[in-house]
C-alpha cells in the first residue's frame, strides 16, 4: 500500500454513518444498565442466590444467552467470509459490518458467561496452568479466543484496506470458528449421562444454525445502516437478496434438522430421550417450542421467504427479526430441555432438587433476566455505536 | 500404580432409613446445613417384592459411585476434578472454577455446589480418614451395617469374596462409567 493510500484509508476509518442518532445510542447504553441489577446481586449474594438454576438444572438462562451470542457470532463470521475469504465478490460489501457485529456478539457472550461462572479470574489462570484437553469447555474457551483475536485482526485488516491480511485473519477466523463453534455443540453432544444431547447431532446442528443466525443478523444491519431498503445502494441490495435465498434454503434444511429429531426421540419412546422431547411439545416447555421456536423461529421465516422467492428485503428483514427472537428460545429450549430428565428418581428421601412430576423445573431469576436483557440492548447499542463512528460501508 | 482400589458395598435391605450416615457425612466433612447440599442421600425405591398383604419398604442409600470411568474428570476443564491412584474421585477446591460442567456430566446427581468455599463438592471417601486407617463415617456410623468399605485390589479380601459369592448390581451400568459402589440384589 502506498504511503497516500494508507493515508487516505486511516482518515476514512472513522468517517461514520452520522444517520444514527446519537441519543438513540445513549439512550440503549443507559438501558443495558439493568444488568447491572443482576451482577450486583450475584457480586453481593452469591450465584446460589441470585440465580435461578438448581443442583438439578445447574445450567440456565445465561448459558443459554451465551450460545446465543456466540452462534450470532459464528455464523457472522461464517456468512461475511463468503465475501472475502471465499471471494465471492458479490457479498464483499459485508465484511466489516458483519465481522464488527461479530466481534461484539462474542464479546457479550464472554460478559455474560462471566457472569455464570463462580470464578471467572481462576477460570482465566487455570485453563492455562492446568489445562484438561480432555475437555470440551477447555476446548471450546480457548479456540473461542483464539477465534476472536482472529476476526479482530480481520476487522482491522478490512478497516485498513489491507486485502491479503484480511484474507488470511479472515480464513483464520473461519476455521477457529467452525472448531470452536462445532466444540460448543460437544460440550453438550460429549455428555453420555443426558440421552437428549448426547452425539454428533450438536455438533452438526450448532454450525447450521449459526449460519441462519448469520444470515438474519446480516440482513437486519443492513436495513438498520441503511434505513430500510430505500437508500441502500444496488451493491447491498443485491448482496442481501442472494443471502435472503441462502437464508431461506438454511431455514428448510432445519426445520428437516428438527423433524427427524423429534421424531427420533418419540418412535418408540427412548428412555430419556421421549420425555425430555415431550416437555417441549406437550409440557413445560411446549410455549417455547411451538410459538417461538418452530412458529417464529423457523415456519414463518420460511414460508416470507418462500412466498417472496427471496426477493424482497422488506420481506427478508421481517423474516430475519422473527427468526431471530425464535432461535434465542431455541437456545434456551435445546440448554434447558436437556437436564429436565433428572438423573436420579426425585422419590421421598432422595433430595433432588426442583422437580414435579418427573420433571425438573428451571425458573430465570430477575438477576439472569436482567443481564440477559442488558447485555442484548448492549450489544445493539455497540453496534449502533460502531456504525456512527466507524465507516463500515465498502468501497 | 498405588495397590487400592476402594469400592463400597451395599446391602440396602437393611437399610432402615435412620439417616445416620447423611448426619455422619455432614459433619465430619462441613458440608453447608443447606437442604440441597450434601454428599450422601436416602432415597426410597419401589419394592417389587412387597405384594399386598406381605408389605414392606426399601430405601436405598447413596453418593458418588466413585466411578471407574468418571465423565465428570473428562470434561473438568481445569482438572479440578481427578482421580487419585487408588480410584477416588476428588476435587481440588482451589482449581474448580464453578463452570458446573461435571454436574451436567454425572448420571447420579452426586455434586452439589457447596455456598461455603464456593466449589464444587462431592463424596470423597472421606479420603483424609483413609490414610489414617479408618473407615469412612458414613460406613461406621450405619447401625445395620449396611456398607462395607472393601479393597478390591486385595484378592482375598472381603470384597471379592462378596462380589464373587454374591449377586450384585451397580446403578446406570448402561452408563459406561464403572460404578464402585455396588448393590447386592
Ligand atoms: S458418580 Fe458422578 S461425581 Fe461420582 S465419580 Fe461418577 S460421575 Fe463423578
Ligand atoms: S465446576 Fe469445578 S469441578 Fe466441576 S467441571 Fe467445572 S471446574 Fe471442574
Ligand atoms: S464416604 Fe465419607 S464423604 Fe462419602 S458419603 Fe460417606 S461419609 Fe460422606
Amino acid at each position: 500500500m502506498s504511503s497516500t493510500e494508507a493515508a487516505k484509508s486511516h482518515s476514512d476509518m472513522f468517517n461514520g454513518n452520522k444517520n444514527i442518532p446519537m441519543p438513540l445510542i445513549g439512550l440503549l447504553i443507559a438501558i443495558s444498565l439493568m444488568g447491572l441489577y443482576g451482577v450486583f446481586n450475584i457480586m453481593t449474594k452469591g450465584h446460589a442466590a441470585s440465580l435461578g438454576t438448581t443442583k438439578t438444572v445447574p445450567w440456565g438462562l445465561l448459558i443459554s444467552t451465551y450460545v446465543f451470542f456466540v452462534v450470532s457470532s459464528t455464523g457472522l463470521c461464517l456468512i461475511s467470509s463468503m465475501g472475502h475469504v471465499f471471494k465471492i465478490e458479490k457479498y464483499e460489501v459485508i465484511g466489516k459490518r458483519a465481522i464488527v457485529l461479530a466481534i461484539l456478539t462474542i464479546l457479550c457472550g464472554f460478559g455474560v458467561i462471566a457472569t455464570e461462572i463462580g470464578h471467572p479470574i481462576r477460570m482465566a489462570i487455570y485453563n492455562v496452568i492446568s489445562p484438561n484437553l480432555f475437555s470440551a469447555i477447555w476446548w471450546m474457551g480457548t479456540l473461542y479466543g483464539i477465534y476472536l483475536m482472529c476476526i479482530i485482526a480481520e476487522f482491522y485488516f478490512l478497516m485498513t484496506h489491507n486485502h491479503k491480511g484480511g484474507y488470511y485473519a479472515g480464513l483464520a477466523g473461519f476455521i477457529a470458528g467452525i472448531s470452536a463453534h462445532s466444540n460448543l455443540g460437544a460440550v453438550f453432544g460429549f455428555l453420555e449421562a443426558r440421552p437428549f444431547w448426547h452425539g454428533p447431532y450438536l455438533p452438526i446442528y450448532f454450525i447450521l444454525s449459526a449460519l441462519i443466525s448469520g444470515c438474519a443478523l446480516v440482513i437486519i444491519i443492513f436495513n438498520v445502516a441503511y434505513k430500510g431498503e430505500a437508500n441502500m445502494p444496488a451493491k447491498a441490495k443485491e448482496a442481501l437478496l442472494g443471502i435472503a435465498k441462502i437464508f431461506g434454503l438454511l431455514l428448510g434444511i432445519i426445520i428437516f434438522f428438527d423433524i427427524w429429531k423429534v421424531l427420533t426421540s418419540v418412535y418408540g419412546a427412548p428412555p430419556e430421550k421421549y420425555q425430555t422431547v415431550m416437555a417441549m411439545i406437550s409440557g413445560p416447555l411446549s410455549v417455547n417450542f411451538w410459538f417461538f421456536e418452530i412458529l417464529l423461529g423457523m415456519l414463518i421465516p420460511f414460508c416470507i421467504i418462500l412466498a417472496t422467492k427471496g426477493r424482497s428485503i422488506k420481506a427478508a428483514l421481517v423474516a430475519s427479526c422473527s427468526a431471530v427472537v425464535g432461535i434465542f428460545f431455541m437456545r434456551y429450549d435445546l440448554v434447558v430441555a436437556g437436564q429436565l430428565f433428572p438423573m436420579r428418581e426425585a422419590t421421598a428421601g432422595s433430595r433432588v432438587q426442583g422437580v414435579v412430576e418427573g420433571l425438573a423445573v428451571y425458573t430465570p431469576s430477575a438477576s439472569e433476566i436482567t443481564i440477559v436483557a442488558g447485555a442484548i440492548v448492549l450489544c445493539a447499542g455497540l453496534y449502533l455505536a460502531a456504525e456512527r463512528f466507524l465507516n463500515l460501508t465498502e468501497d | 500404580m498405588s495397590n487400592k482400589k476402594y469400592a463400597i458395598i451395599l446391602d440396602d435391605t437393611l437399610c432402615i432409613d435412620c439417616k445416620a450416615c447423611t448426619v455422619a457425612c455432614k459433619c465430619e466433612n462441613h458440608v453447608p446445613a443447606g437442604f440441597y447440599e450434601y454428599r450422601n442421600w436416602v432415597g426410597e425405591v419401589e419394592n417389587k417384592k412387597a405384594v399386598f398383604p406381605n408389605i414392606s419398604r426399601k430405601f436405598r442409600p447413596s453418593q458418588c459411585q466413585q466411578c471407574d470411568n468418571p465423565p465428570c474428570v473428562h470434561v473438568c476443564p481445569t482438572r479440578a476434578s481427578y482421580q487419585t491412584e487408588d480410584g477416588v474421585v476428588l476435587v481440588d477446591y482451589h482449581k474448580c472454577i464453578l463452570c458446573k460442567y461435571c454436574m451436567t456430566a454425572c448420571p447420579y446427581d452426586a455434586r452439589y455446589e457447596n455456598t461455603d468455599i464456593h466449589a464444587i463438592d462431592k463424596c470423597t471417601f472421606c479420603y483424609h480418614r483413609l490414610a489414617e486407617g479408618r473407615e469412612p463415617a458414613c460406613v461406621e456410623t450405619c447401625p445395620p451395617k449396611v456398607r462395607k468399605f472393601v479393597d478390591l485390589m486385595d484378592a482375598d479380601g472381603e470384597g471379592n469374596k462378596i462380589l464373587q459369592t454374591t449377586q450384585t448390581e451397580v446403578q446406570k451400568p448402561e452408563k459406561g462409567t464403572n460404578p464402585k459402589l455396588f448393590y447386592i440384589k
